[in-house]
């Protein structure tokens, strides 16, 4: 149980998705205007790489493992994530019209979000068993969610800070993320 | 031979069943939904290009039928298929009235 409570604290912040591996870059910088759209992005992203992880870890392991044909874990894992997103895209429609037009075109979009790949080869190369699978794939996409969201704080504030002019959008966010990071590789000592 | 023949059999087996699975949540949640949408976006260029400003023909033919955007926002329709939009949305709004 430890070890789990270990492997939660280490995918939440010391191996954080976004500011220690530099995966999901892209919503990161793109949707984290607005602390809202920031939130829905990131709890579209949880749901869809939790389900994903525990898809695809079944399928390596009862399909590819068995039939020896493991190196096929990229395109099995791509098709997997794209189809799914597609399903949680219908499912949405009917379910939450609401949500679903506050995700608008973001939603398509984590099918190539590169850190919902990611997390599922991280659960293969890292050898996770089922429960640590859960556990890794809920925690880590949790820290993109807590990451997203004080990073839209940082950026709601900076609209309204004297920043030098050429600073101003993009390059002063660039410049908070990579402090962020800075923050984030110290708790690296810490495990 | 069979090297060959076994994944390409893993993978269509996993996409076949893939799409059966969006078939049925497909039909399962299906949404009722304007037919006019489905009717504009026949008329417009479909590049998905977003010079508009939406993100697709299908936010820009929701947008012209609730009267947000103009037919001519959209850059790269051709002039004959512009006056035939235009008179379609004539005719859509009058007898909306």
């Amino acid at each position: 149980m430890s070890e789990l409570i270990g492997l939660a604290f280490a995918a939440f912040v010391v191996e954080n998705i976004v500011l220690t591996q530099f995966l999901g870059i892209c919503p990161f910088l793109g949707v984290s205007k607005k602390r809202s759209s920031a939130l829905g992005m990131g709890i579209a992203v949880v749901f869809v790489i939790v389900l994903s992880s525990t898809i695809t870890w079944l399928l390596y392991h009862f399909i590819l493992d068995v039939l020896a044909i493991t190196y096929m874990r990229t395109i099995v894992f791509i098709l997997v994530i794209a189809a799914l997103v597609q399903m949680v895209e219908i499912f949405l429609k009917k379910v939450s019209p609401a949500l679903y037009k506050a995700l608008g075109i973001y939603l398509p979009l984590i099918t190539t979000n590169c850190a919902v790949l990611g997390v599922a080869i991280i659960n293969i190369n890292e050898g996770h068993d089922f429960a640590q699978m859960l556990v890794y794939s809920t925690f880590i996409s949790l820290g993109f969610l807590f990451v997203m969201y004080i990073f839209a704080m940082i950026r709601e504030k900076l609209d309204f800070s004297p920043v030098p002019k050429a600073f101003k959008g993009t390059p002063i966010a660039l410049i908070v993320a990579a402090i962020l990071a800075m923050i984030f590789a110290r708790f690296g000592g810490i495990i | 031979m069979i090297d060959i023949l076994v994944p390409a059999l893993v993978l269509s087996g996993i996409g076949f069943v893939l799409g059966l699975l969006i078939f049925v949540v497909e039909k399962y949640f299906h949404v009722e939904e304007d037919p006019h949408i489905d009717e504009v976006i026949e008329l417009l260029p479909r590049y998905n290009c977003g010079a508009c400003g939406h993100p697709g023909c299908r936010e820009m033919a929701i947008a012209l039928l609730d009267k947000k955007s103009k037919a001519a926002e959209c850059k790269p329709i051709k002039k004959e298929a512009l006056l035939i939009l235009d008179e379609y949305l004539d005719n859509y709004f009058k007898n909306k009235q």
